[in-house]
């Protein structure tokens, strides 16, 4: 026999429903219906305690299961046809920020685990990407590593963000600033950020960059970028 | 709030915004891979299907009206790649899988313990149900899916949605029953 082929008693019609006036995601009619019938029919309530019991056990089951595997992100990445010039031209926009804060923006406890692991690993290249800079820096062949994009235009920085950093509070302080992103992000969440006015002097420019350090709750790194 | 900013991501990943699908993925990947990893009960093919399936919405975000959650999208997406992987491996049917059985003979004492607590058992039972009783339960109980979501999800009529979700919970009862433990219901 079919699941749909049967006649059911009202009893067993309630009895449907249960679980989801259990969850709370009955529709008021039918949460009304439920109701009514618990009424005048409180022997029915012992459902409840089933149900209770069932629910915490599946999500017990579930929560004990795994999450994606580590690299699977990476992986499916790879994997994707990418349109890059829309890409850039997104990223340049700086909404590529609002995923960013996105990533870490929730509270499960694994994917906490996740977003740290993912932080560890942003730490870890950051470093290796500002070593890099520093040591091109000090050669004299120094070359901006974000990139040759944004020769116009005002002084620029390498900046990183916080973890906590909300999409508004970055939209917020770059345009407290006038910048705009214009290129990132890079290994260690780096983006480089290019002041809409035109050139400002050294001191200007190092006031400016102490300003943005000062934002300790959206900035985790500023650092000049000189052409 | 959360169903705006999913639509939000959507819309950017519909614009080819890598940082999006990040953000969506982010968001939505363990809800995606442990409903994948229950009914196809192996990590690597989960993490596979669970790479189509955000593949997909990468491919077809332009398509996402909003009607529906995020996650109930997601979700669709997924049942309908485990359907097909299921039914492409043959190593269970879809319809037909038969339960397993809770009583082993062959059983070491500590298994024995546990079968003895309700709890366990009752996971026990909730592994033994056939792929689409599980399905249901693991939408209504952990997804916290209304009866329209899982209708729209499985693609089956809402009335289906409640009946099935009764005989899995039926079904249940009765497997506890053979285990030796009577909840009074049905």
């Amino acid at each position: 026999m079919s699941e749909d082929e049967t006649t059911f008693s009202e009893r067993e019609e309630i009895e449907m429903l249960l679980p989801w006036y259990v969850g709370g995601t009955l529709d008021a009619t039918d949460r009304d219906r439920v109701e009514r019938y618990l009424a005048h029919h409180p022997e029915v309530r012992r459902q409840l305690d089933l149900i209770r019991e069932e629910r915490h056990e599946t999500i017990m089951a579930n929560e004990a299961l795994p999450t994606t595997p580590a690299g699977a992100l990476d992986r499916l990445l790879a994997s994707l046809p990418v349109d890059r010039p829309h890409l850039w031209r997104r990223l340049l926009d700086g909404e590529g920020l609002r995923a960013v804060a996105l990533l870490f923006s929730q509270s499960a406890p694994r994917s906490v685990r996740f977003a740290a692991y993912v932080a560890a690993v942003l730490l870890l290249a950051q470093g290796v990407a500002i070593g890099a800079f520093m040591l091109k820096a000090n050669d004299g062949a120094y070359q901006t590593a974000a990139g040759r994009d944004g020769s116009a235009g005002g002084p620029s920085f390498f900046i990183a963000f916080t973890d906590a950093a909300s999409s508004a509070a970055v939209t917020g302080l770059l345009q407290d600033v006038d910048a705009r992103i214009v290129d990132g992000p890079k290994p260690g969440g780096i983006y480089r950020i290019q002041l809409r006015t035109g050139e400002a002097s050294p001191s200007a420019e190092e006031a400016l960059r102490r300003r943005l350090a000062e934002r300790r709750d959206v900035v985790r790194l500023v650092l000049p970028a000189k052409e | 709030m959360q169903k705006a900013q999913d639509a939000q991501l959507i819309t950017r990943i519909a614009a080819q915004d890598q940082a999006a699908l990040r953000g969506l993925y982010a968001r939505h990947q363990a809800r995606v891979f442990r409903f994948l990893l229950r009914l196809v009960r192996q990590e690597a093919i989960a993490e596979e299907l669970t790479n189509e399936v955000f593949m997909e919405a990468w491919r077809h975000a332009a398509s996402f009206e909003g009607k529906s959650s995020a996650a109930t999208w997601l979700l669709s997406i997924a049942h309908h790649r485990a359907v097909s992987s299921l039914r492409r491996r043959r190593e269970q049917s879809w319809n037909e899988e038969e339960a397993a059985e809770i009583a082993d003979a062959e059983d070491d004492p500590e298994v024995q313990l546990q079968k003895t607590d309700k709890a366990s058992l009752l996971r026990r039972c909730l592994e033994a149900l056939s792929p689409e009783h599980r399905e249901v339960i693991d939408l209504v109980y952990y997804h916290e899916m209304s009866i329209g979501e899982v209708s729209s999800i499985v693609g089956i009529p809402e009335s289906t949605v409640k009946t099935r979700m009764f005989y899995a919970r039926k079904r249940m009862s009765e497997l506890l029953k053979t285990a030796g433990v009577d909840r009074g219901w049905p």
